[in-house]
């Protein structure tokens, strides 16, 4: 622990607030952005602090920019008021920092991208995609390359943790010059900015571009699907609320079929903050505690959700091992995005496990007719008092594995259970996606038992 | 009370002027120092710890446009050194000479604030609640909100600007709602209404699909439209998107009956602004001049070299982000229509008084208005609540839709606009009006 995250820490205990936490985070980013406007490049330096405090009685959150503060924020501390705070215990939850270490990736060190070379990586993305589709307009792009460090301290409990990160996120937004409907977006994430591939990001957003442009949609159609990672990812992050939090296991339940299904057998979920090569991969939580990989649904058997340290207490005590679910230990799942933020529990590399046997050709063949679904054209929706699920997409009509039309304008849509229970096979070809501060994985997946319906208003595109 | 003087008024300007004059290469450069503080207060909704919130930031920015680029950099420290080492690394040469690093001593923070002046908030708006003969389950959380900033030019150095207002955000069984609030009279029971209508309106359906809805707007519900009809559809940067800027200038957008404003200057007292985030001088913009585009929204960046754009209406959500020309209080001025006269007219139709969320798509035009809830307008006087739907159309079908404007214009919030992730505040004057011939969607 520095020096500095002690000294707050002395500072809050002599104000008679004992149970105290103190974080502190640096970054530094290069932004590139193209417009309306031209070009803008940014550089951007970040720090700040922030503290949770209080007894058992009353609390307080402040946070600052710079560096930590004994003073407080600004030079003065907020009255602590209203809850009791709780912070994680390390001897209480068992918590050996040593017993399962954590090696820092190598890139940590690599330096963020020059401005010439942000620049060039932006032109090069501009050029492949109007050599793909040379009727394409970008309204913007922008590409953002991040490096942080943070550090955490609390007591009583004895937490002290520390960490570093490498982050890059590309956005794209484009239009087809003559059909100005015909829009499409592009956000991928990696841990530099120089592993974005700019042939292949272009191709992805012209293949987008052109399907919205000549497709349509089919009033109503059932049928097999076969959903590409794109878009299967945004259906696996639909189902966060199914897997987050100390009520997850109550939703989850009402979905489970008359068998005590939860998703059909080709589903395993799993969430892994240490992901190998994870832009969010770090050895602990926004609590200090050891993040894992956690195994949250296995081969349809829903097996527990993401809880924090809080609220694994209250799902477990006396009657955790019901129907096949395990105890639900406390796991580092706390997320943490910057210094002004409260940690929350959250997802950080959730994904549905592929199976490296099969190959996304091998689901597609398999197609006498049916739809395969290239992309999501707008966000997941769903509603868990209504089980109901519903995704835009793009894509293609299939007969006997060819692509026969595009398809745009369409909507999926079906019961969250249906979507669960009908995934019959998943593939190898696993691909991620930033999605809501988290990174949302899935292979190429088949499906039955959803409905595609055409738009309410089908304007061959939507964001 | 919230001081609404600022701290920043004692950073040596004219020592930063000096020093950002040496970016420049001549005329055609725009080069600025941007200084901000933020205070961001919260008591969260009971039972929530930790119990008391404050957030306090300092920061400076300095940007350099050349030749259709722009290199801003910026650190979160208010600081001679943070400033010189900004201020290389958007030199695009060295300068033969550095002026001596500027004193950059803000004045002290205020004393932390106390949890008082918001603790009596969420008691408020449950004793208006009350007032309605209702209970429901509600968990709200209040901030105050202050930003001061300074902006330094090579020439011009206006004077610091300070912005105070309250937020509410309530998490109800059905829905979330929040709101902008320029202070804290009669909050509670600006709170209570809507929170009410959401409750009575917890188990109506939505209507059926319809593309010839007449709909009477509250003046907040009109706020919204607004923002995202007129407001968003004049930013030069989202005009620049589908042609120039300047081509909008003579189109008629609606009826001759509407004319639209943007006037920081005469916004509700605690967050009026004499100039804008680049400080240039605000005006009283004319957006819609009985129904004609006259003056679209530009800062300094697309405004220079142009005979039609005017500065003055660049905004930025933080340091760490270059400015952009966004809307910060419209107008709509009031016409002649009673609220009785907009009713009457409406039979069958609905009455909004609240939006949760309006979307523009620049490239199409088309706009979405989510509509939480509403009520059917029966015999002229609002009646049998109505569930979730929503307003839609292109920007130009829907403004030509207005047929009657209200005479009573209010003053408030118009919501958090959060266009390419920047997230601001902006509010509006309006009073209530009645369209015609819209399209809803169930």
């Amino acid at each position: 622990m520095s020096g500095a995250l002690g000294e707050v820490l002395d500072a809050l205990a002599a104000r008679g607030l004992p149970v105290a936490e103190v974080f502190a985070k640096r970054g530094r980013a290069r932004v590139v952005e193209e417009g309306p406007a031209g070009v803008s490049v940014s550089y951007l330096r970040e720090e700040g602090w922030a503290a949770r405090a209080g007894d058992d009685r009353r609390s307080l959150f402040a946070a600052g920019t710079g560096p930590p503060d004994p003073a407080g924020p600004g030079g003065s501390w907020p009255e602590a008021d209203g809850e009791a705070l709780f912070l994680p215990d390390r001897e209480a939850l068992g918590i050996d920092p040593d017993s399962d270490p954590y090696r820092e990736p190598p890139d940590l060190d690599a330096p963020l991208l020059g401005e010439r070379e942000a620049l060039g990586l932006v032109a090069t993305f501009g050029q492949e995609l109007r050599a793909e589709l040379p009727a394409v307009r970008l309204l913007g792009v922008r590409l953002a390359d991040g490096a942080s460090d943070w550090e955490l301290a609390s007591r009583p409990g004895g937490i002290a943790a520390a960490g570093r990160s490498r982050a890059a996120f590309l956005r794209v937004e484009a239009v087809l010059a003559e059909r100005r409907e015909a829009a499409a977006v592009l956000e991928i994430a990696a841990r530099s900015a120089r592993e974005f591939d700019p042939r292949a990001a272009a191709r992805r957003l012209a293949d987008r571009l052109a399907v919205a442009a000549r497709g349509s949609s089919p009033a109503r159609d059932r049928g097999e699907l076969v959903i590409a990672p794109a878009a299967a990812a945004r259906l696996v992050a639909g189902l966060v609320p199914l897997l987050v939090g100390g009520r997850a296991i109550e939703l989850a339940r009402r979905l489970e079929d008359r068998h005590g299904r939860f998703a059909a057998a080709a589903v395993t979920l799993i969430d892994d903050g240490r992901l190998p090569g994870g832009v969010l991969a770090a050895a602990a939580d926004g609590e200090g505690l050891p993040t894992a990989a956690v195994v949250l649904v296995e081969a349809g058997a829903y097996r527990r959700p993401l809880v924090s340290w809080r609220e694994a207490a209250e799902v477990n005590p006396g009657r955790g091992r019901g129907r096949g679910r395990t105890v639900v230990r406390a796991t580092g799942c706390a997320r943490r995005p910057g210094w002004r933020d409260l940690p929350r529990p959250g997802p950080s590399h959730l994904y549905l496990a592929p199976d490296p046997e099969i190959s996304p050709a091998d689901l597609l063949s398999g197609v006498a007719r049916g739809y395969y679904l290239l992309d999501a054209d707008g966000p997941v929706t769903v509603d868990l008092a209504e089980d109901r699920l519903s995704l835009p997409v793009v894509g293609f009509a299939i007969e006997r594995g060819q692509a026969t039309a595009p398809l745009a304008g369409a909507v999926l849509e079906g019961g969250i259970g249906s979507f669960l229970r009908g995934i019959d096979a998943v593939a190898r070809d696993l691909g991620y996606l930033p999605v809501a501060g988290a990174m949302v994985g899935a292979p190429t997946l088949r499906l039955t038992g959803m409905e595609l319906r055409r738009r309410e208003r089908d304007r061959g595109s939507g964001r | 009370m919230v001081p609404a003087v600022s701290t920043l008024d004692s950073l040596d300007t004219a020592a930063a002027a000096r020093a950002l004059s040496q970016l420049t290469d001549g005329d055609h450069d725009l080069v600025d120092a941007y200084f901000e503080r933020i205070e961001e207060v919260e008591l969260p909704a009971e039972g929530e710890a930790p119990g008391f919130r404050l957030r306090r930031e300092e920061g400076l920015a300095v940007r350099l446009v050349r030749d259709g680029r722009s290199w801003l950099s910026a650190r979160d420290e208010l600081s001679p050194e943070a400033f010189a080492d900004a201020l290389r690394q958007v030199a695009r040469a060295l300068p033969s000479a550095f002026y001596p690093e500027p004193r950059l001593d803000p004045g002290p923070w205020p004393e932390a604030p106390s949890a008082e002046e918001l603790a009596e908030l969420p008691l408020e708006v449950a004793r208006a609640i009350r007032a309605h003969h209702v209970a429901f389950p509600l968990r709200l959380t209040a901030r105050r909100h202050r930003r001061e900033i300074q902006v330094v030019g090579p020439r011009l150095v206006p004077d610091p600007e300070v912005e105070v207002f309250y937020s509410l955000e309530a998490e109800l069984p059905w829905g979330r709602w929040g709101a902008l609030l320029p202070g804290l009279a009669g909050a509670g029971e600006a709170a209570a209404e809507p929170l009410v209508e959401r409750f009575r309106c917890r188990n109506a359906s939505p209507p059926e699909a319809r593309a010839d809805a007449v709909v009477v707007l509250s003046a907040g519900a009109a706020a919204v439209l607004l923002h995202e009809a007129v407001g968003h559809a004049l930013e030069a940067d989202t005009l620049a998107l589908t042609g120039r800027p300047e081509a909008a200038v003579g189109f008629a957008m609606g009826p001759e009956w509407l004319s639209v404003l943007d006037d920081p200057g005469s916004a509700p007292e605690p967050v009026r602004r004499r100039t804008d985030d680049e400080g240039a001088a605000v005006s009283r913009r004319w957006l819609l001049r009985s129904g004609v585009v006259e003056q679209p929204l530009a800062d300094r960046v697309w405004s220079r070299g142009s005979e039609v754009l005017a500065p003055g209406a660049a905004r930025r959500a933080s340091r760490h982000e270059p400015p952009g020309p966004r809307s910060t209080h419209l107008e709509l001025l009031p016409g002649e229509a009673a609220a009785d006269d907009l009713a009457a007219g409406a039979d069958g139709g609905f009455l909004v008084s609240q939006v949760s969320r309006g979307a523009l798509d620049p490239a199409t035009g088309r706009f979405v208005l989510e509509v939480p809830c509403a009520r059917r307008i029966r015999r002229g006087t609002p009646a049998d609540p109505v569930g979730r739907f929503r307003i839609e159309g292109t920007v130009a079908g829907l403004t030509s839709r207005v047929a009657a404007v209200g005479r009573e214009a209010r003053p408030g919030g118009a919501g958090w606009c959060a266009k390419g992730g920047r997230k601001l505040p902006v509010w509006a004057t309006a009073p209530a009006l009645r369209l015609e011939g819209v399209e809803v969607v169930g």
